[in-house]
């Protein structure tokens, strides 16, 4: 027993040192660094410690807090409509049909494409002379074309649209092996009762997808808290702050103004904001999977 | 922070392992730069500096066109001190910030004071700081208005003296066109770097300043800097310029007007020779260059914009970094690249050229535009500074409600923050 414990723990070493040395290294460095006042541009300041002086002045900072709220809208909208989306994708992928396979393929196509390829082609669909969007909504009538990206309600609005198209189908991945899981019979036995297919959708399916529904959730929700390359290539932030999501702005502090404090304490906080959130979804994950074996 | 540090770590190892198996004899000289606007003109310089020194192999990395996108690789590189580095291409907002960084290396004995004399001052000055120069200019840039010379001759109008008379001329030919497809204006007004070069157009030609150099606080909140900011605001932007330009940078708006849909064009001196050239412009030979317009006859101020190359304070072999830098910012490319791509050379001599003066005549006519162009102001905290502005500009310009007043005594607040860094420093 205990020699095989140790051949456990000889084989998790490896991977446990490649963690350590790229996540759990920088995420205590990046730590260490927001406790401190430290400007690349400004050598000759030192290498301050401020203790909570980096995370008082973001709370108080007005571009950080529009920041969050633009992250959070950018949140709060692209996620819902993910899920919805490709719980319809999995719902159609998961039905017998011919040329399945090679749909179910082709669907991932968006989600394979590199983000910042992906970015770019929707900088060109959102043009304001050429871009497909113009041409699709007034055809040659140039005088009406619109300037998405110039204009900040669109702006965000075209980075959503981008960011939807690039993740539902990893959602409606996730959620079709769900749907793969649940087991024929159950559907039988409704069929049996006389369930419409409402019913079994509502009663059956529903419940029965919760844990891949919330697996889909927590690993969106994760993701687009860390939205950066969709801003950096399409808007750089603008027009007037409103793709400033707080990814982008930490990098601008960190890279760009050289403020590593500053720029890491932004860092630290989007962490815990989305572990905080992971923390939550397991629990409410594990929860379901209780629920889901009582009956 | 883990990405910005382990895919660029990762990369290099890489790029270092093939480079080791390939090239085991040569030595390599690492160069950051953009894609030249005449690629030709530029990798013939390279190559033949590689002929002039057998053994030596530029590796050129083409980084982003955009000037921010560009400084925020090379402040990555720098920072992780990357000996992978040896020559970079600078905007010339950037020498204080990399010199007080400790990034770019003093150039002070290679680059001696009789060699400088062989420039323009203005660019050299922006080479300086605090009594060393950290790199060598390769060309220099002013902000300049373009018009259509066929549409203004058509109309009878002069080349406007001063913004207001611009926006009427523009109105007027609009009006006079009725072309739903023309614009008045075009210039670049996208959140970024461009942007502080075009407002400063403004609110300098108004009398106004970026920020009180002496007293080391902001000047946007003054009058002549908010009637600028209005003006611009109102009567430009969604006037004689389309919403669009909020998200132009130099390429888009220039090619709305090499695609004859803009009446006025604001670009750097490169702009003539792409609107001029018959395979990427429609308006060939149809335009007119002239100094930026002020709000009195005269009275117009032009950003000074520029390249220079600067060298790593990392690199390991600063003297061949040198002999490169000095090449490539040599009588010879210069003058190559004033005449493929329409740069303005930042050696005086070459204003003499004959050869110049018969290709690219608009260079040596506005040499005294060139000399008189500001430079922004020189500081090591520019990004932010930089960064507050972009952003105070751009909320103004993009959000018509907005309160003007109030945006700029918040963008004022924000800077003197970040000037006030600078106030405690002792001299060494």
């Amino acid at each position: 027993m205990k020699s095989s414990q140790r051949l456990a723990l000889l084989f998790l070493l490896p991977s446990f040192l490649f963690i350590a040395l790229f996540s759990l290294f920088p995420i205590i460095e990046s730590l260490r660094l927001s406790f401190y006042r430290m400007i690349l541009t400004l050598p000759w300041l030192g290498q301050k410690i401020v203790g909570w002086e980096n995370y008082s002045d973001l709370l108080t900072d007005p571009v950080a807090l529009a920041s969050t709220r633009t992250t959070l809208i950018f949140i709060g909208v692209t996620i819902p409509l993910e899920l919805f989306f490709g719980l319809g994708m999995a719902l159609v992928l998961n039905e017998a049909f011919r040329g399945r396979g090679l749909l179910r393929a082709v669907v991932l196509i968006p989600w394979a494409i590199p983000t910042v390829v992906a970015s770019q082609m929707w900088r060109f669909i959102f043009n304001d002379r050429y871009g497909l969007v113009n041409f699709v909504l007034f055809g040659a009538d140039t005088s009406r074309y619109l300037a998405p990206l110039a204009d900040p309600h669109l702006a965000l609005a075209a980075i959503i649209i981008a960011e939807i198209w690039k993740t539902t189908p990893f959602a409606a991945l996730i959620i079709l092996a769900g749907l793969q899981s649940i087991p024929d019979d159950l559907y039988e036995a409704a069929s049996v009762d006389g369930a419409t297919p409402w019913q079994k959708f509502r009663h059956v399916t529903l419940p029965l997808l919760k844990p891949a529904l919330l697996l889909a959730l927590l690993f969106r929700t994760i993701d687009s808290l860390r939205v950066f390359d969709l801003v950096y290539v399409m808007t750089q932030g603008g027009p007037a702050d409103a793709t400033n999501v707080l990814q982008f702005y930490g990098y601008k502090k960190t890279f760009g103004e050289g403020m590593i404090g500053y720029g890491s304490a932004i860092a630290v906080t989007v962490f815990f904001m989305s572990l905080l959130l992971a923390l939550a979804y397991l629990r409410a994950f594990k929860a379901s999977r209780v629920q889901g074996q009582a009956p | 922070m883990s990405i910005g540090k382990t895919i660029p770590g990762v990369l290099g190892f890489l790029l270092g392992l093939h480079c080791a198996v390939v090239h085991a004899q040569t030595t390599e000289l690492r160069f950051v730069t953009w894609r030249s606007e005449a690629p030709q003109v530029w990798n013939q310089g390279i190559a033949d500096f590689e002929r002039q020194n057998p053994g030596v192999k530029v590796v050129s990395e083409i980084g982003p066109q955009s000037s921010t996108q560009l400084h925020d690789l090379l402040a990555q590189k720098l920072k992780n001190r990357d000996t992978r580095l040896d020559v970079f291409v600078m905007d010339v907002i950037w020498p204080a910030e990399f010199a007080s960084a400790g990034w770019a290396l003093p150039l002070d004995r290679y680059f001696t004071a009789a060699e400088r004399q062989q420039f323009l001052k203005a660019p050299i000055q922006a080479n300086q700081y605090r009594g060393e120069i950290f790199g060598v200019p390769l060309f220099i840039d002013a902000g300049m208005l373009y018009y259509r010379k066929d549409l203004l001759e058509k109309h009878r109008l002069p080349p406007p003296r001063t913004w207001p008379d611009l926006v009427e001329a523009a109105k007027t030919v609009l009006a006079r066109e009725q072309d739903p497809g023309l614009v008045g204006f075009s210039a670049q007004f996208k959140q970024y770097e461009g942007l502080v070069c075009n407002m400063m157009e403004y609110i300098l030609g108004n009398g106004g300043a970026l920020w009180d150099e002496n007293r080391m606080t902001s000047a946007l909140d003054r009058p002549a800097a908010l009637a600028a900011m209005r003006f611009v605001r109102d009567r430009i932007i969604g006037e004689i310029a389309h919403r669009g330009v909020l998200a132009y940078e130099e390429p888009e708006s220039l090619a709305l007007f090499t695609e004859g849909r803009a009446i006025f064009h604001r670009n750097w001196p490169y702009a003539w020779t792409v609107a001029n050239d018959r395979e990427r412009s429609k308006i060939a030979g149809k335009i007119g260059m002239a100094p930026l317009p002020g709000f009195s006859p005269g009275r117009g101020v032009a950003t000074l914009g520029g390249w220079q190359l600067g060298i790593s304070r990392f690199s390991t072999q600063p003297d061949l970094a040198w002999r490169f830098a000095a090449f490539m910012s040599g009588k010879e490319m210069q003058k190559r690249v004033a005449l493929a791509a329409g740069r303005a050379p930042t050696r005086i001599a070459l204003y003499d050229d004959p050869q110049i003066k018969k290709k690219v005549p608009q260079l040596t006519s506005f040499l005294p535009t060139f000399k008189q162009a500001v430079p922004r102001p020189t500081t090591p905290v520019y990004v932010p500074l930089s960064n507050i502005m972009q952003r105070y500009f751009s909320s103004v310009l993009a959000l018509p409600d907005t309160d003007i007043d109030a945006r700029a005594a918040w963008a004022a607040r924000d800077m003197n923050r970040v000037l006030d860094l600078l106030r405690d420093r002792q001299t060494p």
